[in-house]
């Protein structure tokens, strides 16, 4: 196998992982999972007692889970316009995500203090914090622009 | 970029969902690219020119602005 073709394979195996997609069926498991994982921290917080917090940690991971499964679910119509929205719903969440995890906590942090003086201490926003919000960014940028098309 | 995708269609008697049922996308697809708020893509231009049997340069036009 000459180096060419050693590229060509490279070359196409990248645009299947880049244009991979979800059947259009897997948006309601999505749904159904970050439903479920919302009635479950729900349910943690006002029903339960004792130590639960590897539940609130599993809670949160198949919330992420459930809205990135939703993110990459094809639409019952999936065609060219839809992908470039969908890019441009990716490239916004990335951005207005980074801005937050570097403005949130300066923000917090300001609050805290203005509200009770020495209030908490500094510190970076979790990793579930920043995630959640880059995918409700997407999500709610996707279906904003497919609206507005 | 202007259009006459509308006119097209409408000589050829196409509802936007027929048109869009050819080429193989959505109806809203069809209504973005008419109002000029979405450039189709080389394949989807040549997609509606085989569906309009006119060359594609017959029905999109650059503007001043292109």
């Amino acid at each position: 196998m000459n180096t060419e073709k050693i590229m060509n394979c490279e070359r196409k195996s990248f645009q299947k992982i880049i244009k991979f997609r979800l059947p259009h069926r897997f948006m309601m498991i999505g749904i159904s999972i970050v439903l479920l994982s919302i009635v479950g921290m729900f349910v943690r917080a006002f029903a339960m007692e004792g130590d639960s917090d590897w539940l609130k940690l599993l809670l949160q991971k198949t919330l992420l889970v459930g809205m990135l499964i939703m993110s990459m679910s094809k639409d019952k119509i999936e065609d060219e316009m839809t992908v470039a929205l969908r890019a441009q719903s990716y490239a916004i969440g990335f951005v207005v995500g980074v801005i937050y995890a570097l403005v949130m906590p300066y923000v917090e942090f300001g609050v805290s203090n203005l509200v009770h003086s020495g209030g908490e201490n500094f510190k970076n926003l979790g990793d579930f914090q920043v995630l959640l919000f880059m995918l409700m960014i997407q999500l709610m940028f996707y279906h904003n622009l497919k609206r507005y098309r | 970029m202007e259009n006459t995708i509308k006119i097209e269609r409408a000589i050829l008697s196409l509802t936007q969902d027929d048109l869009a049922k050819r080429i193989g996308v959505s109806r809203q697809t069809i209504n973005s690219i008419e109002a000029n708020r979405y450039v189709p893509s080389t394949v989807l231009s040549l997609k509606l020119s085989n569906v309009f049997g006119k060359p594609v340069n017959d029905f999109f036009k650059l503007n001043a602005e292109d």
